[in-house]
């Protein structure tokens, strides 16, 4: 279960303040969502929540193998799934079930941190996933297949992606890991905007098949739900926009600190040592020096000389001088340049993928070469 | 996958299999507690800190091979993060171990310290889960406070996983049986979104039959139990002897440490 597994916090990422407080926001947020389920729920569902839970471990089980990456499958979370069928509340109150059994008698998920777990990928993902979601949809009872599809991607990736951001944070305020937050915070972040995607492709597949199903759970009135067909366009669309959407916001925290391997090699320079990589090698110079020149935005940052020439700072010949200089201006780098150049590579980088793809895809999907996964 | 594989040393005999459960998940708390009190350079300190888990497995009866395995299965999340530490804190740091004294980078401690953490805490629950059926944890948990409502979601949980567990992995063979793989992205999406959603339509119904045979059974919105908790004499001697031997291992211990060495 990569994706569950890769937000469960440990207990050893957190001091005890840390922990004792978020258990107590954990305790009274799950208290009142339960007070507030009890009292909206029909009497006639007193199993519904647990026995829902059951229903979340064993979707699961129910893998998906993701086209372009074979080999690989993804599967969804459900806590946004749930939030939109039951109610943020019973949502809530389900997810934190899940946490416990999955801490008690799998220990995935240390004992002390079920409160920032609860937080992380039971509060945040069913109040922002549910929020997003109605906000998006306007009025339930006669929702187009469409907007319903927009709607459930964007609350699965809000919902998510919402949730994995505060692993950072939590593990910054207690201060026992020594990693880059900012790095952390663009890696969770990432791979959970991709996470969320996918989510919000299977739950819209599940609110399609219920929409004609039982029209009824999916809060549609009448018997008789308009078909839930969405076409590729919708798909494509969303598609695009999680790219944009990650390349924009990643490189918009693209700090000014260099990354763990640059600044690990800095380290060394202060303590005045030799350089841990050395390049006397002429060719190696040239290439670097031709790089620099040529490449229309190098470091991810615009040039800042016209193209065809050096830019000053290559001309003092450390790039390690000139990545010190930046690393000096304030976070968050807003300057928009960075985000400008995340999202032109994104798009090259797509223009270029495609045509790959396109033939790898013909290639795999000949009859008798079912891939097994 | 069946409870089996989870709980199948819970309802052994033992001394430790007799304690209270309240007694024991205390003791968890304050044991987990203890652990992550050190700081992050902490790696000698920790040793005897994993005496008292291991014992109490042994007294147990349960294989300490069960619960170590549960901490490798689990651990590739944790020690990734624990292993990138060495990159960002690379102040020197003396250890000494027996005749070598060397010079390490502090990340490497912080790594170490992680990851060892990180198993004395899976021990620490194994010996608790392993020792005691999961309806006495509940009835546990309900007694110190959780509300009834959680309790009893918890109860419906954990009896119904596998069950819809085995019905999800019949469908999903199902599923594969008529070629689902072969087919082209947006059809097989649509068939694990259908295969979900059924599962979904049939757990709601299953929540009302439920429903039905709790009723039958003379269920009027209070959940009975046959399982009774007894707080001995022996609870509170083993509370106390946890309370001491956790003290030991916090402040006792450290302090000897720098004395000696």
């Amino acid at each position: 279960m990569p994706a569950i597994l890769a937000m469960h916090m440990a207990n050893e990422l957190l001091t005890p303040p840390v922990a004792a407080a978020t258990l107590v926001l954990a305790a009274v947020v799950v208290a009142a969502a339960s007070l507030w389920a009890g009292k909206k729920l029909p009497a006639d569902r007193a199993p519904l929540m647990g026995v829902m839970g059951a229903f979340v471990f064993a979707a699961q089980m129910i893998n998906f193998s993701l086209p372009g990456m074979p080999g690989t499958s993804g599967h969804m979370v459900g806590g946004v799934l749930l939030a939109i069928l039951l109610g943020p509340a019973a949502g809530i109150v389900t997810i934190a079930a899940i946490l416990i059994v999955q801490c008690l008698l799998f220990q995935d998920g240390g004992l002390l941190a079920l409160g920032c777990n609860i937080i992380n990928m039971g509060v945040v993902p069913c109040l922002v996933g549910w929020g997003v979601y109605r906000l998006l949809l306007g009025p339930a009872g006669a929702a187009k297949a469409g907007r319903q599809y927009l709607a459930a991607w964007a609350a699965c990736t809000a919902g998510v992606a919402g949730g994995a951001a505060l692993v950072p944070a939590e593990s910054y305020v207690s201060g026992v890991l020594r990693i880059n937050v900012w790095q952390f915070l663009q890696v969770m972040v990432g791979v959970h905007v991709l996470i969320g995607f996918v989510e919000g492709a299977i739950t819209f597949a599940v609110l399609a098949y219920l929409r004609r199903v039982r029209p009824a759970a999916v809060g549609l009135a009448g018997a008789e739900g308009p078909p839930g067909r969405v076409g590729g366009k919708g798909v494509l669309v969303s598609l695009l926009a999680t790219a944009l959407l990650l390349a924009g916001v990643v490189s918009w925290f693209a700090s000014t600190h260099p990354d763990g391997l640059e600044w690990a090699y800095q380290e060394h320079f202060k303590h005045g040592d030799k350089p841990a990589v050395e390049n006397a090698s002429p060719v190696v110079a040239a290439v670097d020096r031709w790089q620099a020149k040529w490449s229309p935005m190098s470091d991810y940052a615009s040039r800042s000389a016209p193209l065809g020439q050096e830019p000053p700072a290559a001309e003092a010949g450390a790039g390690v001088g000139s990545q010190k200089a930046s690393a000096s201006a304030a976070w968050p780098n807003v300057s928009g340049w960075g985000s400008l150049a995340g999202v032109l590579g994104t798009l090259v980088t797509l223009a270029v993928l495609y045509p790959v793809t396109q033939k790898f895809r013909r290639r795999v999907v000949a009859p008798g070469t079912a891939e097994t996964s | 996958m069946h409870h089996h594989h989870l709980d199948r040393f819970a309802h052994l005999d033992s001394p430790v299999h007799r304690l209270d459960a309240r007694a024991k998940f205390l003791a968890a708390v304050a044991y987990t507690v203890t652990v992550i009190s050190f700081d992050r350079y902490a790696v000698g300190v920790l040793a005897p800190l994993a005496i008292g888990p291991v014992v109490l497995l042994w007294l147990g009866g349960v294989p300490l091979g069960f619960a170590l395995r549960r901490a490798a299965i689990l651990c590739p999340f944790i020690a990734t993060l624990a292993l990138f530490s060495p990159l960002y804190d690379r102040l020197p740091h003396a250890v000494a171990f027996g005749p070598w004294a060397f010079q390490i980078a502090g990340g490497w401690l912080t790594a170490a310290d992680v990851t060892l953490k990180f198993t004395l805490g899976v021990l620490a629950l194994t010996a608790l889960v392993a020792t005691t059926p999961f309806a006495l944890l509940l009835e546990a948990l309900r007694r110190m406070g959780t509300p009834r409502m959680l309790v009893v979601q918890l109860g419906f949980l954990y009896r119904y996983i596998f069950v819809l567990i085995d019905e999800a992995m019949r469908t999903r063979r199902a599923r594969d049986f008529r070629g689902a793989a072969a087919a082209p992205a947006g059809r097989r999406l649509a068939a694990t979104g259908g295969v979900i959603a059924s599962l979904f339509v049939r757990t709601l119904d299953r929540s009302d039959r439920i429903h039905a045979a709790m009723l039958a059974r003379g269920y009027q919105g209070e959940p009975h139990s046959l399982s009774r908790l007894r707080f001995t004499l022996t609870d509170a001697a083993f509370l106390i002897l946890a309370a001491a031997y956790l003290a030991a291992c916090r402040w006792v211990w450290p302090a000897m440490l720098w004395r000696i060495f």
